[in-house]
C-alpha cells in the first residue's frame, strides 16, 4: 500500500488492459499530453470512426448555422471529458477549472469552422483544452521561475521506490491528489507538466521563455517537497 | 531508480484513475451554454425556432409557443432562453426543479 516514498505502485497487468479498454471505449478522458491525442486520432481508422466522424460532421455544421439545440448537443455531448481533463490537470487551482472549462468552449466556437475533421471532435476540443491549460502553467511558471534561480543548489535527490508491488489505484491517486494541492502552486503545475503531460525541461524552458537550468531546480525542488510530504504520511 | 523515473511511474499509475470520467456540474453547462448563445448572437442571428425543429431537434414547449406565433423569421430567431426562468434556474441551481422536455437547461441537470 502507500505507506512510504517506497511504495507506490504500478497497477497489475489485468487492470492496465482494463483502463485500457476504457480509454478505447471513451468513459475516460485520454491522458498523457501529445501520446494521448494522437492515441485518440488513431481511432478514426478503428470500426464505427467514420459514422461518428460523419456525426461530428453534422453536428459542426449545425453548430455553425448557430442552431440553439445543436449548440447544447455539442456541450452535453463533450462536457464530462472537458471537465474531467482542466479537472485534473488544475488540481492545486480548483477555483480555475469552471473558468479554463468556459474559455475552451468559447475558444472551440470560435475556432470551429476551422475544425476539419482530421481528428475526432473530441480529439479537437481535448487539444484546446490542453493548450488552455498549457497557458496557466505557462503564466504561472513564468512568475515563479525568476525566483527559482535565485535560490542555491537543490537538494540532493536521493530515492529508490519500489514500483513493482500491488497498488491500491485509488488510494494512490488520492495521496497524488491530495500532494499535489497542499504544494506550492507552481509546483504542483510544475510537476503536473512535466510528468503528467510529458513536457520535458527544455520544451518548459522554451514556452516560459527561462532557461533550461531554471526549469530543473523548480522541477529538483517540487519533487523535493512531493517527496516529503510522500513521506511525512 | 531516478526521481525521474520514479514520478513517470507514478504519473503513468495514476493517469487513468486522475482521468476518470467526471460528471460536469449542471450549473456550469448552464452557465457555458448561455455563454455559447449569446456569442452565437452576437456574431449574428441564431437559426430560428422553425429551422431548428426542421433540422430534426425537438423544440421546448416555448420555443414551440413562438414557433406557432404569426411572426417574421427574424423574431424567432432571437434568444428566447435568455429571458427563461429555467436559464436563471439552472445557472443558480445544482439541482434546478426544472422537468420541460426539450430544455437544454432541464437536459443539463445531472439527476
Amino acid at each position: 500500500m502507500l505507506t512510504s516514498m517506497g511504495e507506490v505502485l504500478r497497477p497489475a497487468e489485468g487492470e492496465i488492459r482494463c483502463i485500457s479498454d476504457s480509454i478505447n471505449c471513451g468513459r475516460l478522458w485520454p491522458i498523457g499530453g501529445r501520446n494521448v491525442l494522437s492515441r485518440a486520432s488513431h481511432s478514426s481508422n478503428e470500426p464505427g470512426a467514420a459514422a461518428s466522424a460523419s456525426d461530428d460532421a453534422a453536428l459542426v455544421a449545425a453548430v455553425l448555422q448557430r442552431d440553439r439545440k445543436a449548440t447544447a448537443e455539442f456541450l452535453s455531448l463533450h462536457a464530462d471529458s472537458i471537465y474531467s481533463y482542466v479537472r485534473s490537470r488544475l488540481i492545486p487551482r480548483a477555483d480555475l477549472v469552471d473558468d479554463v472549462f468556459q474559455e475552451v468552449f468559447l475558444a472551440a466556437w470560435q475556432g470551429l469552422a476551422g475544425f476539419r475533421g482530421a481528428s475526432s471532435l473530441r480529439s479537437w476540443l481535448l487539444g484546446i483544452a490542453r493548450h488552455k491549460v498549457e497557458d496557466y502553467y505557462r503564466l504561472k511558471l513564468r512568475e515563479a521561475l525568476p525566483i527559482e534561480t535565485e535560490e542555491g543548489d537543490p537538494l540532493p535527490l536521493i530515492l529508490e521506490p519500489e514500483l513493482d508491488q500491488a497498488v491500491d489505484l485509488w488510494r494512490l491517486t488520492q495521496k497524488v491528489q491530495q500532494i499535489l494541492g497542499t504544494l506550492p502552486e507552481a509546483y504542483s503545475l510544475a510537476l503536473l507538466w512535466r510528468y503528467w503531460e510529458n513536457c520535458s525541461a527544455a520544451e518548459m524552458a522554451a514556452k516560459t521563455g527561462r532557461s533550461e537550468k531554471a526549469v530543473e531546480r523548480m522541477l529538483a525542488r517540487a519533487r523535493e517537497q512531493f517527496k516529503s510530504r510522500w513521506k511525512g504520511e | 531508480m531516478t526521481d525521474d523515473s520514479f514520478f513517470e511511474e507514478l504519473s503513468s499509475a495514476t493517469e487513468a484513475e486522475l482521468g476518470k470520467m467526471a460528471r460536469t456540474p449542471s450549473r456550469l453547462k448552464a452557465k457555458v451554454f448561455s455563454a455559447l448563445l449569446a456569442q452565437q448572437a452576437e456574431s449574428g442571428p441564431l437559426l430560428s425556432v422553425s429551422g431548428c425543429e426542421a433540422s430534426g431537434r425537438p423544440l421546448c414547449v416555448f420555443e414551440k409557443a413562438v414557433e406557432i406565433l404569426p411572426v417574421g423569421e427574424r423574431i424567432k430567431s432571437l434568444n428566447f432562453c435568455r429571458v427563461c426562468h429555467a436559464r436563471v434556474a439552472a445557472e443558480k441551481m445544482e439541482r434546478a426543479p426544472i422537468f420541460w422536455p426539450h430544455c437544454p437547461y432541464s437536459e443539463f441537470q445531472n439527476r
